[in-house]
């Protein structure tokens, strides 16, 4: 069916074109040689795994980065963008991954900000006659008087695309658009989407993962892999296996092993669990669940239903207002984290360079993190870095951190390699529960496998293994049992024996199934 | 900057060793006598004779030299007072109230024995001194830990709390020492009462023994840092307050145990300044400059990057620097405050190094900086 | 009691200006815990010039043209080079009060000119510095130069790729701020209390501090706060006015500080917090860098 959209669309101008853009970084070439045509009404997807160079193009074209080399034209000129500034004017908009919006202000506010017809006065009737023109045409509803905190990621994403569509982009870059997205959600969003499309607007989406969706939305596709234009396609003859291997470069197998593990004892038992987010809203509603020893308790939810605030309520860095906690039979509702490490939680925190790491600490000091408390380590509060280090350099070989040596600051890791040292700092002290939070974002195909084998293998040794993941597919992958998170609840409770994807994305959107499992 | 085919490149500092820490400060300290050297000059002093004028009467002559010691000892005491919550990443400006709260908590001893209304302590010295010790710390350790509980527990800025807390206390001491006061001396207004003679701190070789405490104290504190469990849970907290509860650091306990931790220190140097400094012995009626003074610790702990042991030296220099300075301005006839402006120029001078902590100049040839290779372990991913 | 409600209000002028100034600079994301050091640079400075000129309009314009000079070398330090806005506002401080000791001392004693009049029993800085509240306040809140203040303040990066320039936008607001702290320094030194001594702002600078932090980062909230404090300082002052022989004077002078620290304290409770929410600008005292 696109055979004819994209016979259409490919004789449109060519409003962007790069030119052998590049650019390096000390050890790393980020962009090689990249050349890159968009015409005007075309969807052209850009795919590549992390670390492809991804973000490094995007930045260049909306001009928060400057190549080394090469050249970019827009509508035939040759440009050089300096600064978003000089992007926006040519009529470059973007909508980032991570939300480039200020939470405290209102969508209106965020919309008209740095627009030049905003006026010294600030004029909100005429910008809202002509957002409500920008929603009516693309079918996008939203309250311009909200403030953005309130907002869910699908309608911060509506108020960029705005955003950019005020500033008069013609030409559209969105990061990642459906990742933060639920099923029905994207649905909506690709709709949108390929209006904008018709109306004569470039678009350009920077995909990882979810090949389907670039297949049908898209009309070309350009692949990168290590800084380089590996393929540039026609979607109608792309599939899904030939993407895969254009980005991995590799046959990737899209699938872990799933051992059946004798369940023992329960380990974590929650009960009627409620908490507030940061903003003081209900974010974790009467949540009761219970994983066992030898399981994998998967949740599954689109960012900031309450899975984060879940997950810190666990591990003792946010307070239950509401609710019962067990850990081994023994309640620790509103124990001290430190109480909490020693009873045998072990927590892998989503974000690892804020939480899970310290940036100027040596990898010795980073170990110590979870263990400076053990009687074995420290005696008479004097600390036995000998022995830590011993440790770390142990777990280091057995982990295959690539690292020189142990003194090392964590900030100087890349991502993959430091999540190593804090699951394999976390999986050492044998913990009895593991609470691994979006444990795979932002990792690599090979680091991402490693990962989730490690949380298999303490699944094996009789650990009580609660994961949290935005990839649906990952929760499928590796999980015993599947909760859908939705707005604070658990949608259900489902054996991964039986689950099916479609009503499990169903559900993450909010879609309730009237069958407890467990 | 471009010279010739090689360039002049402003880059992030990987990592900074001990080394070119100690370069950066030495270098501070010089940029900034030179900068100082402009008032000498202003103000008709010539400023090479100036500065052979300040340290040679800091450091070498028979009445300054003790004079430095004296100051050295306060300085000390007063920089790692600021070094403990420094290393948490807190910010104690309150050295000031801390040490007036240390001196009142001895007077207000030596009062409840006795030595306002008999000029004598009946108690032997050998018992009253290591309580006057305990009370000085435990005055200010009392004083600093509000500040540490308001931080910790309510999240108020630690620097506003502090500096109010410094006019809290400098007005309560005028309030004990003056117009009737508890602690007001005999002979009239302004001052405290006198030491008893016995109750002097003891002299070793002509120096208070606090030169020792003070010393010791600094030693410990390293070990602390670098060795203890409570030192690591200080440095996490430090660089991460966000890690270190994941670690399971106490938020509300840590910031009050570190104040507390500096109250002591401030506490021990209004003792020293008040009870054990030759020739003072008693809270004189112009305390506002010595709580003044304090300021310096936080200079010195920022020169000395937070290191105890660093801090010795450098207090020392800064000891003999304000002595000095306030010695020729009495010689050489110069406005009063050549040591208060001295501590201006060398903050503000430290305060533009620090940007050399984070950045290095480098020179690099062209054709190098375009196939670099990094001696980073670090694969700094673009993609992050 | 008029003269003790015309000095009050003299007194809240002052911090009402230095605290305004530092509103401004912490909207754009600056924390400038300098106050202290360029008020009395401002009063300094202010001091000499109008005492050499014999003109109170040249002592007013060194004023606030040495708080520029301090704000764009708060901004050099932070915004340019980086370092911790914290370390960079404690040099300032400790810089006035080191220097302005020693390049005032021989101007110590009275300013010896006519006092500036009063405009209807008013100071007219009094009502300077109500005109500017409501401008500030008009600025930040209606117009698109204070959207754009208050987006570097609250997130510098969304500021940059909507075309913000965020650097010369915090630039801006710590030298006005910095003009506004010397003005206020001036205030003091050439109408309040014309008289140069060693040091002596006795910490208007950090009650003014306190004000920003307690003023919810509204200008309006802040002019009632500074209103309450110049009377809390002048009552301090003249506690024989309203409770002779309660307390001796010295105990009165504790007491702007003492509430300064209660009203932290209420204002930082869980209560306070839900009730009126956090204010506070999301960047502030977070150095920015691009990309």
């Amino acid at each position: 069916m696109h055979e004819e959209l994209l016979a259409g669309r490919v004789r449109g101008s060519t409003v962007l074109e790069l030119r052998g853009i590049t650019k390096r970084y000390p050890g790393v070439v980020a962009n090689d040689a990249i050349d890159f045509e968009m015409r005007a009404g075309e969807i052209h997807a850009i795919l590549g795994e992390n670390g492809a160079g991804k973000t490094t193009l995007m930045k260049i074209v909306y001009g928060l980065m400057q190549p080394d080399e090469g050249e970019i034209y827009v509508g035939g000129q040759k440009v050089k963008l300096q600064s978003p500034l000089d992007a926006i004017q040519l009529g470059i908009g973007m909508v980032h991954q991570n939300r480039k919006l200020v939470n405290a202000h209102t969508v209106m506010e965020n919309i008209i900000l740095g627009h030049p017809n905003a006026g010294r006065v600030l004029n909100l009737k005429r910008a809202e006659e002509e957002i409500d023109e920008l929603c009516r045409r693309y079918g996008f509803s939203v309250d311009l008087k909200a403030s953005v905190w309130q907002l869910s990621e699908g309608e911060k994403q509506v108020v960029e695309i705005l955003k950019a569509l005020h500033r008069g982009a013609k030409i559209l870059i969105l990061d990642e658009p459906t990742s933060a997205l639920a099923p029905p959600e994207t649905k909506k969003l690709l709709t949108s989407v390929e209006a904008m499309a018709d109306d004569e607007l470039a678009i350009i989406p920077f995909i990882t993962h979810k090949l389907p969706i670039v297949l049908s939305t898209s009309h070309r596709i350009t692949v990168l892999r290590r800084g380089r234009v590996i393929a540039r396609v026609d979607t109608a003859r792309a599939t899904e296996q030939s993407l895969a291997r254009e980005m991995v470069g590799r046959e990737v197998m899209f699938q872990v092993e799933r051992p059946v593990v004798e369940t023992g004892k329960p380990v974590l038992q929650v009960e009627k669990l409620s908490a507030l987010s940061s903003r003081g809203f209900m974010a974790v509603k009467d949540v009761s669940f219970t994983v066992r020893e030898g399981e994998i308790f998967g949740i599954a939810g689109v960012s900031g239903n309450g899975q984060h605030e879940l997950a810190e309520v666990l591990a003792g860095l946010r307070k239950a207002e509401a609710g019962k906690v067990t850990l081994d039979g023994t309640e620790i509702t509103d124990a001290l984290p430190i109480k909490r490490w020693q009873a045998g939680l072990g927590y892998i925190p989503s974000e690892r360079n804020e939480v899970g790491s310290i940036g100027d600490f040596t990898l010795v000091e980073n170990v110590a993190m979870n263990y400076y408390f053990d009687d074995t380590f420290t005696h008479r509060g004097i600390m036995d870095y000998g022995s830590i280090r011993k440790l770390t350099e142990d777990l280091i070989a057995d982990y295959g951190v690539a690292t020189p040596n142990a003194d090392v600051k964590g900030k100087n890791l890349s991502g993959g390699n430091l999540q190593k040292i804090i699951l394999a700092r976390v999986l050492n002290r044998n913990p009895r529960l593991v609470i691994a939070n979006l444990p795979t974002q932002g990792l690599d195909v090979g680091a991402t496998e490693f990962v989730q084998n490690k949380l298999i293998e303490a699944k094996k040794n009789k650990a009580a293994v609660l994961l949290i993941s935005e990839d649906l597919d990952e929760i499928m992958a590796i999980s015993d049992w599947i909760a859908p998170m939705y707005e604070g609840e658990f949608m259900a409770i489902v054996s991964a024996d039986n689950a099916d994807r479609e009503q499990i994305g169903a559900m993450m959107a909010g879609l309730r199934l009237e069958r407890q499992e467990q | 900057m471009k010279i010739g085919a090689r360039e002049l490149k402003v880059e992030k500092r990987p990592s900074l060793s001990g080394w070119h820490a100690a370069l950066i400060s030495i270098a501070a300290l010089l940029v900034a006598l030179l900068l100082f050297s402009i008032l000498f000059i202003v103000s008709g002093v010539d400023p090479l004779e100036a500065y052979k004028g300040i340290i040679s009467y800091a450091f070498l002559n028979q009445f300054g030299l003790p004079l430095t010691i004296n100051r050295f000892i306060f300085l000390l005491l007063c920089t790692n007072a600021f070094i403990i919550p420094y290393r948490a990443g807190l910010w104690n400006i309150g050295m000031t109230g801390q040490l007036y709260m240390g001196a009142l908590a001895v007077f207000g001893v030596l009062a409840l024995l006795g030595a306002r209304r008999n000029g004598a302590v009946a108690v032997p010295p050998l018992v009253v001194i290591p309580i006057l010790l305990v009370v000085a710390a435990a005055g200010g350790a009392a004083y600093a830990a509000i500040a540490g509980g308001l931080k910790g527990k309510y999240n108020i800025n630690e620097i506003v709390i502090t500096m109010i807390m410094n006019f809290i206390a400098f007005w309560l001491v005028s309030f004990m020492i003056k117009e009737g006061g508890a602690f007001m001396g005999r002979g009239g207004e302004g001052e405290s009462f006198q030491l008893p003679a016995n109750i002097n701190a003891p002299l070793i070789a002509g120096v208070p023994f606090t030169l020792f405490v003070a010393l010791g104290l600094a030693l410990l504190l390293n070990f602390m840092f670098a060795r203890t469990k409570l030192g690591f849970q200080i440095r996490a907290y430090g660089k991460s307050p966000a890690a270190a509860r994941y670690a399971g650091i106490n938020p509300v306990r840590l910031p009050i145990l570190v104040f507390a931790l500096g109250g002591i220190m401030a506490g021990l140097a209004g003792y020293h300044y008040f009870a054990a400094v030759p020739g003072v012995y008693k809270i004189t009626g112009n305390y506002g400059y010595y709580g003044d003074l304090a300021f310096y610790g936080i200079i010195c702990g920022l020169i000395a990057m937070g290191n105890p042991i660093a801090s010795i030296p450098v207090a020392l220099l800064f000891g003999g620097l304000s002595i000095g300075g306030r010695y020729i301005q009495g010689k050489l006839h110069m406005s009063f405050g050549v040591d208060y402006a001295l501590l201006g120029v060398l903050m503000i001078t430290l305060v533009g190094f620090q940007y050399f902590y984070n950045n290095q100049i480098v020179l690099k040839s062209n054709r190098e900086s375009s196939k670099e290779e990094s001696l980073d372990v670090g694969v700094h991913s673009p993609e992050s | 009691m008029w003269e003790f409600i015309a000095r009050s209000l003299e007194a809240s002028t002052i911090f009402t200006l230095a605290a305004l100034g530092e509103l401004l600079g912490q909207r754009s994301g600056i924390l400038n815990v300098g106050i202290e050091g360029i008020m009395l640079f401002g009063a300094t400075f202010g001091f000499m010039a109008a005492q050499n000129s014999d003109s109170y309009a040249v002592g007013f314009a060194v004023a606030i043209l040495v708080g520029a000079l301090l704000g764009s070398l708060h901004g050099f330090f932070s915004i340019t080079l980086g370092v911790d806005q914290v370390v960079s506002g404690m040099g300032i401080w400790i810089l006035g009060f080191g220097l302005t000791t020693f390049i005032g001392n021989p101007y110590t004693g009275p300013l010896g000119m006519d006092r500036i009049p009063t405009i209807a029993g008013f100071s007219p800085f009094f009502i300077l510095s109500v005109v500017l509240v409501a401008v500030m306040w008009f600025v930040l809140a209606k117009t698109s130069l204070g959207l754009r203040i208050r987006s570097v303040g609250e997130n510098p990066s969304v500021a940059e790729v909507s075309g913000i320039n965020v650097a010369r936008t915090r630039y801006m607001c710590v030298v006005v701020g910095g003009m506004l702290m010397g003005f206020a320094g001036a205030v003091y030194s050439l109408d309040y209390n014309p008289v140069w001594n060693y040091n002596f702002l006795m910490g208007w600078g950090f009650i003014a501090l306190a004000l920003v932090f307690f003023s919810l980062w509204n200008p309006w909230i802040l002019l009632g706060g500074s209103l309450l404090f110049g009377f809390l300082w002048q009552l301090s002052l003249n506690p024989q006015l309203f409770l002779p022989g309660v307390f001796s004077r010295y105990i009165w002078r504790t007491v702007p500080f003492v509430i300064t620290l209660l009203v932290l304290l209420v204002m930082s409770t869980k209560w306070f917090r839900a009730k009126w929410g956090s204010a506070k600008p999301e960047a502030l005292g977070e150095p920015y860098v691009k990309g």
